[in-house]
C-alpha cells in the first residue's frame, strides 16, 4: 500500500516536471518580433544607463531562458525594482515573457 | 613649469595605475571557485537554468548588482548572505574575473 502511494506521488511530481518543462517553452521568432522594447538598450554593446548610476546594461544573449522569463515577472511585479523595466514589464504576458527568453536564449 | 609638468605626469600615472587595480582576475578567480561556482559555474555558465550566467558580464553590472545584494538594494535570500561576506575588493576581483570569461553575449 505503502509502495502504491509512493509510485502515485512520484508519477504526479514527473507530470509535474514534465508540464513545467513544456510551459517554460517560448516561441524564438514570435520574441523577435517583440524586441523593439529592448533593443535601445539590450542591443547596442557597451551601453550604459546615465541615471542614476552609470552602469553597464546587462548583456542577456544566451542567458538562460527560466531565468530571464524570472526576471521579467519580478520586474513586473515590483519585486526587482527597476523604472524602466518595471514599465516595459507591464505590458508582457507571461507568454511573451516566455517567447522573448526563448530568442534571446539562443544563439 | 616644471613641477606643473611632473603635477600632471605623476597625476596621469596615479590614474593609470588606480585602473590598473581594479580588480584582480586571479585573485577574483580563487574566491569565484570558494563561492560561486556551486550555482553558477566556475566560468561563470551556469549548469542550472534557474541561475543566471554570468560569464563574459559587463564588469560594471556584476559590481552594482552585488552591491545590490550587499546593501540589500536587491532582495534575495541566496544572494543577499552570499554577498554580505564579500568585501568591496572581492566584488571586485569577482566582477573582473566573471566579465573576462566567454559566454554571455549581446544580441540585437
Amino acid at each position: 500500500m505503502m509502495k502504491l502511494a509512493t509510485m502515485k506521488m512520484l508519477l504526479c511530481s514527473s507530470l509535474l516536471v514534465i508540464s513545467v518543462a513544456a510551459q517554460a517553452e517560448g516561441d524564438a521568432a514570435k520574441g523577435k518580433k517583440n524586441t523593439v522594447m529592448c533593443v535601445g538598450c539590450h542591443g547596442i554593446d557597451g551601453y550604459r544607463t546615465a541615471f542614476p548610476k552609470v552602469y553597464n546594461v546587462p548583456k542577456i544573449g544566451g542567458q538562460h531562458p527560466a531565468y530571464l522569463v524570472q526576471a521579467l515577472q519580478a520586474y513586473k511585479t515590483g519585486a526587482r525594482s527597476h523604472p524602466s523595466m518595471w514599465g516595459i514589464a507591464q505590458h508582457l504576458s507571461k507568454q511573451d515573457m516566455e517567447d522573448l527568453a526563448a530568442y534571446y536564449a539562443g544563439k | 613649469m616644471k613641477s606643473f609638468l611632473i603635477t600632471v605626469f605623476s597625476g596621469m600615472f596615479l590614474l593609470i595605475s588606480g585602473q590598473s587595480l581594479a580588480g584582480d582576475i586571479e585573485a577574483g578567480k580563487k574566491k569565484a571557485a570558494e563561492v560561486c561556482a556551486a550555482c553558477h559555474g566556475l566560468d561563470g555558465n551556469s549548469p542550472n537554468p534557474a541561475f543566471p550566467k554570468l560569464a563574459g558580464q559587463y564588469e560594471t553590472y556584476l559590481e552594482k548588482t552585488l552591491i545590490a545584494y550587499k546593501t540589500g538594494e536587491r532582495e534575495n535570500a541566496i544572494m543577499g548572505s552570499m554577498a554580505a561576506a564579500l568585501s568591496k575588493e572581492d566584488i571586485e576581483n569577482l566582477s573582473v574575473y566573471f566579465s573576462s570569461q566567454s559566454g554571455l553575449a549581446t544580441k540585437k
